[in-house]
């Protein structure tokens, strides 16, 4: 009787064990100004969640091919969001709240690099992981934090990217561009972008800054904005904004007849599948750097896959900035896995020394550098066409050509 | 010079809108001494209002127009009835903390319903029109919605100046007391006041839906500069607020073009700080 007790009892262990649940906070804007982006990385979250929870034998990731955490007997995931509202204060209250009364193990977030900064300034305090998707300030990787990791290209690497871009542009179609002029949200996103194009154009002497345009968060109109940059005459214009605000300088481009060559976007507003939505024909030929494009799915089944599940729950496609956020689950859940704990030092021994299989990006990897960096670099540079986002370079992942000069707005 | 010429016409365009939204807020702000947080709100339910009539049915946001200012005034007059009421005896704090709920109400519940994304009109029958006079670009919406918010204002003015309901509804900001002593009555005109200001903000709304993205806090920014607007121009003083809205347009267009884009709100700021240090009541205040 008292063995069979003692089975029981280590059975019903097993089961306690099998059902315990590993929490992970999630700060995201989920109202306030960025809540649509905000709301679609919940979605992608959710979809990284259910991957992790399930078995999906057709997607080839290591957490889909059973329930929960294999290496912690099944455990499973769950994902406590929180809203920061795109206040700063917010996330770090939201931050230190999560991992106060809901125990959360791990962090990830906050879309917003203003939010990202303070969140993960508790996270350090704390001593707890905390993994950012899409944040792409570069400042963030560059505070020296032991805890902190990021996955998407900081815009510091964009910003050589985009300069790249444009020299490939001048040698292979001589475009003949010169003058660069960027326009950015004044808040730690644009600012940061701005400032990191002021670093890396000296090492592009071909090209000069022409015009340097802030405008204030929560902006009602771009009116001045367009002005000074049409005053500027700049061939290729650098753009750090959120959806709505890049709406709206699309419209005004449109209204003063703004015909540059080229207008790239920092990771923001126009990777969101709302800009084409939005804007229909006026949307074209608008470029930007992605870690994704519907025209890749094609070649990408296991991001086909994700984004099937992604897109029932959100009625449009993943793009780039949500995919980053949903890697950046799998990620910290992975990370957990392998070290077979939640012990905090045991998950940031993986973190900064695994490297991560990641086939939904072009990359197909992550690996976190000393600063905490990913230093495969997932972007690719899109461009739309007839409102597809298609990838324009690098060569070896083109869909479509780009076209290094803008038509005027009337031969559209 | 074009350049200066271009600036002020944007400048008179912009301020333009900006009075009508306060002139909805000097009403309910300035006489009747209710602050109205949820203001700006009403202007982002008139924006989707216009913005499913022409998703649905396609319906130009001209044609919405009547519709959206109804639906509205119909908040402002509800939001009387179901919430000012209530604290209309209470300390003013109470109706301020109480409007300032509804307007978190208000957005929380817009963003349930229609989704946190970021929508536009995409065509009427004035996108993408423009007139060039010599080198000055002006964007018919934009003109339009100037036009409409001056004749809107211009009606107001008339309607408190000129009608005996007018004219009950500035004896009633004056004294309430005495209003009712004289037979007036203020229930009536508390209520029509609130419905009114809410006509006013809808049509502004309406105006904007074509340039300006609808999205649940839509309303949030020009709701905080109405408020300035409304400070600066004197208080319950229509043409007041008109004046001072197309000052803060001209100031944000001018300053922030010379002095930096990044300024363009805190010099319109600046100049209300510095305006009530010299006149508290306002430029055209009494």
């Amino acid at each position: 009787m008292r063995k069979l007790l003692a089975v029981l009892v280590v059975l019903l262990s097993f089961v306690v064990m099998a059902q315990e649940v590993i929490k992970i906070g999630a700060i995201f804007p989920l109202t306030g100004a960025a809540a649509a982006t905000g709301v679609k990385i919940k979605y992608a979250v959710e979809v990284a969640q259910e991957i992790i929870n399930g078995v999906y034998p057709e997607i080839n990731l290591s957490l889909a091919k059973s329930a929960g955490l294999p290496n912690l007997n099944g455990a499973k995931v769950q994902f406590v969001f929180a809203d920061h509202q795109g206040n700063p204060e917010l996330a770090m209250a939201e931050a230190e709240r999560l991992i106060r009364n809901e125990k959360v193990v791990a962090l990830i977030g906050c879309y917003q690099s203003s939010c990202t900064k303070p969140a993960s300034q508790i996270a350090e305090k704390y001593g707890i992981p905390f993994v950012a998707g899409s944040s792409s300030s570069a400042a963030l990787t560059e505070r020296g934090l032991k805890w902190f990791f990021r996955i998407a290209p900081h815009d510091g690497m964009e910003t050589v990217f985009f300069f790249n871009y444009l020299r490939y542009l001048n040698e292979k179609y001589n475009a003949n561009i010169k003058r660069v002029a960027v326009v950015y949200i004044d808040n730690e996103y644009g600012v940061h972008a701005a400032l990191m194009v002021k670093e890396k154009i000296k090492d592009f002497p071909e090209f000069s800054l022409v015009a340097d345009v802030k405008y204030p968060v929560s902006a009602t109109n771009v009116d001045i904005e367009v002005q000074k940059i049409k005053a500027a005459k700049p061939d290729a214009i650098f753009h750090a904004s959120y959806i709505g605000d890049m709406t709206m300088f699309v419209k005004k481009y449109k209204e003063f007849n703004v015909v540059p060559k080229v207008v790239l976007s920092y990771c923001g507003g126009y990777q969101d599948p709302q800009f084409v939505v939005n804007l229909g024909k006026d949307a074209d030929y608008f470029a930007g750097t992605n870690a994704t494009t519907p025209a890749l799915f094609a070649k990408m089944p296991i991001l086909s896959k994700i984004n099937e599940m992604y897109k029932a729950k959100s009625g449009v496609d993943i793009d780039g900035p949500t995919l980053e956020d949903f890697a950046s689950a799998l990620v910290i859940a992975e990370a957990i896995n392998i070290a077979g704990t939640t012990e905090p030092e045991k998950i940031l021994e993986v973190l900064k020394t695994h490297t991560f299989e990641a086939p939904y990006f072009v990359s197909e990897k992550i690996k976190f550098g000393p600063d905490g960096q990913n230093i495969y670099s997932a972007s690719v540079m899109t461009q739309i066409f007839n409102g597809v986002y298609e990838a324009v370079w690098p060569e070896q992942y083109q869909t479509h050509e780009p076209v290094p000069q803008f038509p005027d707005w009337k031969k559209r | 010079m074009s350049m200066l010429a271009q600036l002020v016409v944007t400048g008179v365009l912009v301020g333009s809108v900006y009075s009508l939204v306060a002139v909805g807020l000097t009403l309910v702000w300035g006489l009747m001494d209710i602050i109205n947080f949820a203001h700006g709100d009403f202007m982002m339910i008139s924006m989707y209002t216009v913005f499913w009539l022409y998703a649905l049915l396609k319906w130009d946001p001209l044609v919405s127009l009547p519709i959206a200012a109804f639906v509205a005034g119909m908040i402002g007059l509800l939001t009387y009835k179901l919430v000012i009421k209530r604290v209309l005896n209470a300390p003013g704090l109470m109706a301020l903390l109480a409007t300032f709920g509804l307007s978190l109400f208000i957005r929380n519940l817009a963003q349930f319903l229609w989704s946190p994304n970021y929508r536009f009109v995409g065509e009427s029958i004035l996108s993408g029109k423009r007139l060039i006079i010599s080198d000055v670009i002006v964007g018919l919406p934009q003109l339009v919605a100037a036009l409409g918010s001056i004749g809107m204002t211009l009606a107001v003015a008339l309607f408190i100046k000129k009608t005996k309901f007018g004219k009950a509804i500035q004896a009633t900001a004056q004294s309430r007391e005495i209003a009712e002593l004289m037979g007036v009555d203020t229930e009536k005109v508390y209520m029509f006041t609130f419905a009114l200001s809410g006509i006013c903000v809808g049509v502004a709304g309406t105006l904007l839906s074509g340039i300006f993205p609808v999205y649940p806090e839509s309303g949030a920014m020009y709701g905080l500069l109405a408020f300035v607007i409304v400070a600066l121009g004197g208080f319950g003083n229509i043409w007041g607020a008109f004046y001072a809205g197309i000052m803060i347009g001209l100031a944000e267009t001018i300053g922030g073009f010379y002095l930096g884009t990044q300024f363009k709100y805190a010099i319109a700021f600046l100049i209300y700080l510095l305006v009530l240090q010299f006149r508290p009541k306002g430029l055209f205040g009494w």
